[in-house]
């Protein structure tokens, strides 16, 4: 009887497991495996054939451009992640604890997302009139007396890729930071209060370490899209900015497949390397 | 350990959330070490109250005394008042040693790490858990987390610990052992506890003192057997849980209400006329037999044992559940029929009558 029904019970799990198993397979590891083999193809000028080789691979390696990519991503990479957590944790902080009312924290949330209603182009490009030589923030400035000539470096550097990048990614910071901190028990803050710790305290010892899973979240979120990007350093960069992301438009774009597919598992490698760390910080298991 | 000096006086508190009064004209004072229990139900403004004592809320008048000092524009921590959160509010990410130590390690002054351990150590041997140092708040039972919660608190050696519905969240055979344990530690530390609670057995059963707290106003305070057998007006007797409680008018030293009318030479004053029985003194008889005091004609419903005691319900005419409770050290009960009609009566010189007329 027992076992009959421990039968049954795989059936079914199986059953349920399907149609899932299925979709991944068929979107993202066959996708995946396919990627990593398409690297090994050999690529001349016009064509692309099956004969495995290393050629792609050693022509990356090989080149001063490509390499520099894969180290300027890492570099935004971790500016972009600093700055995100620098402005979005306190920013959390007011929405998730120090805002009493959960009706207001929720509308301050909601806010934050509001850049969202507009597209995610419309919001990296709106950064130009406002960075440009003759943008507000140089126009105000100027207004203002505080700088002669314009500041150049504004626009269509790494600054502007920064810029833009920090603005546009720090709600995915706030969000899980937010949630942790407002799941935090008042009492115990107010217990600690009691015991004697003052505010740094208090936040050293209590509030970061509980909030800490929502920060690894939300460096998990920021990390995946930043080292993914292309289309931020696209368009405020002026080209002079090259990311990994850019490197693979390029190469796709001139129909260079196996290279394409170098850069793309280099940087899958990248990022299960970062959130595999990341997920070493914290036990979200148990958070969940 | 020597006593030491835990008075305190609360002058005139007064807390206000906008129209809403929580606390009206507070003035309480307790001059000697001791168990002191707070009894009021869920609204009364007792937590309020706590968190005044302590320093997390600011009364919007009235001043809080403390060993002879004005502590009330005190921080929390500069009061030495220990408090015990009703959900214990341990650290969830400390192991329970880390949660007793965090005041001695993150306390404005800073205690050497040997006098941390020793002390950790102490506090954490007094309430019972030795043994347990290393395990995280969710590895221990409702019951530890509340020997953590209290070891936390009194490692800082408060001179006051207050205690926010402490056995709420313990199951009630649990609920009886901290009962005697928690008097034992306030008895072997010579502090203060102020125990605030929604039950009246605990509260009578645990404090040296009671003071019975309604709608933001002290209403009673006294021994446990001041209040139980002089209750200071019909709502504390009410609060009690132990009164069959009649409406009824009195006049010229007469009571009258739905058992007829009974002599009630003396009265406390009260808002309302109110006759009360305890529901020990409450005895049944059967129609025709001969009383000891006035008659009452009620409907059996039915009977809870309860071990040491059984609870007989009745219901008289005017459908009020009338309560009686006979203990079992009075011989066996009598058997009663479910619907049948009894009379019940009682000594008169054992009611306690409130009326409106009486001199205050």
């Amino acid at each position: 009887m027992s076992a009959q029904n421990a039968t049954k019970q795989k059936t079914a799990t199986f059953r349920l497991l399907a149609p899932g198993v299925f979709w991944m397979i068929l979107f993202l590891v066959a996708p995946i495996m396919m990627i990593v083999y398409v690297s090994f193809w050999t690529q001349t000028t016009f064509a692309i054939n099956s004969t495995l080789t290393l050629d792609s691979w050693r022509n990356f390696f090989a080149s001063e451009a490509y390499v520099g990519a894969l180290w300027t991503t890492i570099r935004l990479w971790l500016i972009v992640l600093t700055l995100t957590f620098v402005i979005g944790y306190p920013a959390a902080l007011f929405v998730g604890l120090l805002v009493k009312s959960k009706t207001l924290s929720t509308v301050l949330l909601v806010i934050c997302v509001i850049p969202f209603w507009t597209s995610f182009l419309i919001r990296v490009l709106a950064w130009r009139p406002m960075l440009g030589k003759e943008g507000a923030i140089n126009i105000i400035l100027q207004k203002a007396g505080l700088i002669d000539s314009p500041i150049e470096v504004l626009l269509f550097s790494e600054l502007s890729v920064v810029i833009g990048m920090t603005q546009i990614y720090v709600v995915f910071m706030v969000g899980p930071i937010a949630f942790m901190l407002g799941r935090i028990d008042r009492n115990i803050i107010e217990a600690a209060r009691d015991l004697g710790a003052g505010f740094g305290r208090i936040f050293w010892k209590i509030i970061l370490p509980l909030s800490l899973p929502g920060v690894v979240v939300g460096a998990i979120f920021v990390s995946v899209m930043v080292l993914g990007e292309f289309a931020t350093s696209g368009a405020l960069s002026g080209r002079k900015v090259n990311l990994l992301g850019n490197v693979i438009v390029t190469q796709v774009g001139s129909l260079k497949w196996a290279m394409a597919s170098v850069v793309g598992v280099i940087l899958t490698v990248l990022l299960g390397i970062v959130v595999a760390g990341f997920l070493r910080i914290v036990d979200l298991k148990r958070e969940l | 350990m020597t006593h030491r000096d835990a008075s305190f006086r609360l002058e005139g508190i007064t807390r206000r959330y906008g129209e809403l009064t929580a606390l009206e004209d507070i003035d309480f004072s307790v001059e000697q070490s001791g168990y002191v229990s707070l009894l009021g139900p869920s609204g009364s403004g007792k937590t309020c109250l706590l968190r005044i004592i302590c320093g997390f809320e600011k009364p919007d008048a009235g001043r809080v005394w403390f060993q002879g000092r004005d502590i009330t524009d005190l921080p929390a921590h500069e009061r030495g008042i220990g408090f015990v959160f009703q959900n214990f509010a341990l650290f969830p990410h400390l192991t329970v040693f880390e949660n007793v130590a965090f005041g001695l390690r993150n306390g404005a002054v800073s205690v050497a790490e040997a006098e941390i351990t020793r002390r950790t150590a102490e506090a954490i041997e007094m309430v019972g858990l030795a043994g347990l140092e290393d395990r995280s708040p969710e590895q221990v039972s409702g019951g530890q987390k509340q020997r953590v919660a209290l070891a936390r608190t009194l490692v800082m050696q408060p001179s006051l610990v207050l205690l926010d519905e402490p056995l709420g969240a313990l199951d009630a055979n649990l609920r009886e052992r901290m009962q005697t344990e928690l008097r034992a530690i306030r008895e072997r530390l010579g502090v203060t506890f102020l125990h605030v609670t929604g039950s009246e057995t605990e509260a009578l059963a645990m404090g040296d003192i009671v003071a019975v707290l309604d709608a933001g106003k002290i209403i009673q305070t006294g021994t446990p057997d001041q209040i139980y057998d002089t209750p200071a007006s019909s709502d504390v007797a009410l609060f009690l849980n132990r009164f069959n409680m009649f409406d009824g008018t009195l006049s010229d030293g007469m009571f009258a209400g739905p058992f007829g009318t009974a002599a009630a030479p003396v009265a406390r004053h009260n808002p309302r006329d109110v006759y009360a029985i305890r529901y020990d003194r409450t005895q049944i008889f059967d129609k025709g037999a001969a009383l000891p005091g006035p008659a009452l004609t009620a409907r059996f419903l039915a009977s809870e044992y309860l071990g040491s005691s059984i609870i007989f319900l009745f219901e008289t005419a005017d459908r009020k559940t009338v309560e009686v409770d006979h203990h079992l050290s009075f011989g066996e009960p009598r058997d009663l029929e479910v619907g049948g009609e009894y009379v019940l009566s009682w000594d008169p010189a054992q009611a306690i009558v409130f009326g409106k007329g009486a001199a205050a």
